[in-house]
């Protein structure tokens, strides 16, 4: 378990809970390392948000120790943090009063001096181009979450926690997203985690961690963790899984 | 842009100052100003343009930074409950005649009552580590009922001259100014001026929400707590110079979010200079419209404020909805 060099972020026996005496996720422990791009599934309620919130600092763990870059992740100072992690919470206020510019240009904010993406770059890698002047609130819902996204994005940090940023959008800026996810993965060597409760879009990733209460299943890819049995246990439903000559997919089946 | 705008606000701003000081009930000629004209000019004029443009400063970027922090736009910084503490606090001070400390007293008495009840509604805001902005107003709003109720069974109670002065002073009387009270005014506004322009990418961030405010760089909480000590310190020192002057904290920052957006870079400088000439114009109109008597300031600023907020709100779609 020791700190190794491409290691980004740690969980090291972390243990939460809301309410007092209540143990939500106990001893939990992985780690995240550059150039990850992993799918966090899950169903409803099984501790996604509360493993990126606490992966983002903004959850404190009760006990144990959140790593980022080997060091306790509120040993460092909210400007510093900043530049190297960016969190995007599922939950988006839409009724802000800024434009695409102002809200995107905020990704800057830890910086004194501007990282490589402009703020014109970020718009047009999310396809909001035309939106530029566009108050937030004129916008579609999957429009002004691509406008999040590309704060995130401007951001530039070298992780990226997004707490289901594919709700709301339509297939094919899902799709789009993943795409803009995997390229800028390559390009730069960043680590992105993203919580999703649909299987069918977990089997795009090359890597899931399967959740449930508050614990993992199963770390590996698609393949090997999605059985099933591993289903059944997480969503309490009956899949088939069938492959054609474009990959697996699934059937499924409602059980009571 | 948005330099370019508040440019052009500071350069308006100056002019009607400049213009405040040489019209009123005693049109003064600025090229030709005789002996009688500068007393008035020194010792009346000054002080009082000074006054009225440091309280509207005050109440306009108040307003302008607890919207923001509140995520609220109907939040007047007067709801926080620091208002009702400083009129209670001048009232008694008013109707018991006090005079320890000379025309300054009134003030005093009203800047204590309104720091007070600030560090009272900040605690019970206060939970957890931090503020919880709808505790924070609930609280105030809680306060003020009270201190509003206590406030009316004094007046109630109280002789008709002090009550006249009382009724003057909750509307917004500027007519009891003094060179005193500017160094005063200056400094406990400015300091919030600049501390609230010193966080304002901070408060951009808050508008956004708590969890995304902290994935940009910034504690919510620290921010939340830096941004009401400049909102109280503001507030506090407007009410005291002279009373409540409405319309300038609730309305200025919609005003000023037409004209040069939501960014609170751009919004906070442009309330305090649109809360400053605003109350500036009303003081000159309430002292010059059927001198010589004068009317309160905030009777003028919800008069003329009042319809054209209105206006706007037909016109252009200024609340987001």
């Amino acid at each position: 378990m020791g700190h190794s060099d491409n290691t980004i972020l740690e969980f090291r026996e972390v243990a939460f809970s809301y309410t007092r005496g209540n143990g939500f996720i106990e001893a939990l422990s992985f780690s995240i390392k550059t150039g990850e791009f992993i799918g966090l599934l899950g169903a409803n309620g099984s501790g996604k948000s509360t493993i990126l919130k606490l992966g983002s600092g903004i959850l404190k763990a009760s006990s144990g120790d959140v790593r980022l870059w080997g060091r306790p992740i509120h040993s460092y100072r909210h400007k510093d943090r900043a530049k190297l992690l960016s969190y995007l919470p599922q939950i988006l206020d839409m009724n802000i009063p800024f434009t695409v510019e102002e809200l995107v240009g905020m990704g800057l904010y830890p910086y004194d001096t501007p990282p490589e993406l402009n703020i014109d770059q970020a718009i047009e890698m999310v396809g909001l181009g035309e939106h530029r002047t566009t108050p937030l609130k004129n916008l579609s819902g999957g429009e002004r979450r691509r406008a999040y996204i590309a704060m995130t994005l401007l951001q530039g940090a070298g992780l990226l926690l997004l707490d289901e940023p594919l709700a709301n959008l339509d297939i094919k800026y899902q799709i789009e997203l993943l795409r803009l996810l995997r390229d800028l993965r390559a390009r730069r060597d960043i680590a992105i985690v993203m919580a999703l409760h649909d299987i069918n879009m977990a089997l795009q990733f090359e890597k899931i961690m399967l959740i449930r209460q508050g614990r993992i299943l199963g770390t590996g890819t698609p393949e090997v963790i999605l059985t099933r049995d591993s289903i059944r246990e997480a969503f309490d439903i009956e899949v088939e899984i069938k492959r054609d000559s474009e990959g697996p997919y699934m059937m499924y089946q409602i059980i009571s | 842009m948005m330099r370019i705008r508040l440019s052009l606000a500071v350069i308006f701003a100056m002019v009607v100052l400049v213009t405040a000081l040489f019209i009123g009930p005693e049109p003064i000629n600025p090229l030709h100003i005789k002996g009688i004209d500068k007393e008035i000019l020194l010792s009346i004029r000054l002080p009082r343009v000074l006054v009225s443009v440091l309280m509207g400063m005050g109440l306009g970027a108040s307003g302008a930074v607890l919207q923001g922090v509140l995520r609220n736009p109907l939040a007047d910084p007067y709801i926080l409950g620091l208002s009702s503490g400083a009129a209670l606090m001048a009232v008694v001070g008013i109707i018991s005649g006090l005079t320890f400390w000379g025309a300054f007293t009134v003030p005093l008495l009203a800047f204590i009552g309104a720091l007070t009840t600030g560090v009272f509604v900040g605690a019970m805001g206060w939970k957890r580590g931090g503020f919880w902005p709808d505790r924070l107003l609930l609280a105030g709003v809680g306060l003020g009922f009270l201190f509003s109720a206590i406030l009316m069974l004094i007046m109630t109670l109280s002789s008709d001259e002090g009550l006249r002065r009382a009724t003057l002073w909750i509307f917004g009387d500027l007519s009891m100014t003094d060179w005193a009270f500017i160094p005063y005014g200056t400094i406990f506004i400015l300091a919030g001026l600049l501390l609230s322009l010193s966080r304002a990418k901070a408060l951009n961030a808050l508008i956004l929400g708590d969890e995304l405010s902290h994935s940009l760089g910034f504690s919510p909480r620290r921010e939340r707590l830096i941004l009401f000590i400049s909102i109280g310190l503001m507030t506090s020192a407007s009410v005291s110079l002279g009373g409540m002057v409405g319309f300038i904290g609730l309305l200025i920052p919609h005003i000023g979010r037409f004209i040069i957006g939501p960014d609170s870079r751009g919004l906070i400088p442009l309330s305090a200079l649109g809360g400053g000439v605003l109350l500036c114009i009303a003081d000159l109109i309430g002292r010059s419209i059927i001198a010589p008597v004068e009317l309160p300031a905030g009777i003028i600023t919800a008069i003329i404020g009042a319809p054209y907020f209105l206006y706007l709100l037909r016109r252009r779609d200024i609340l987001g909805t």
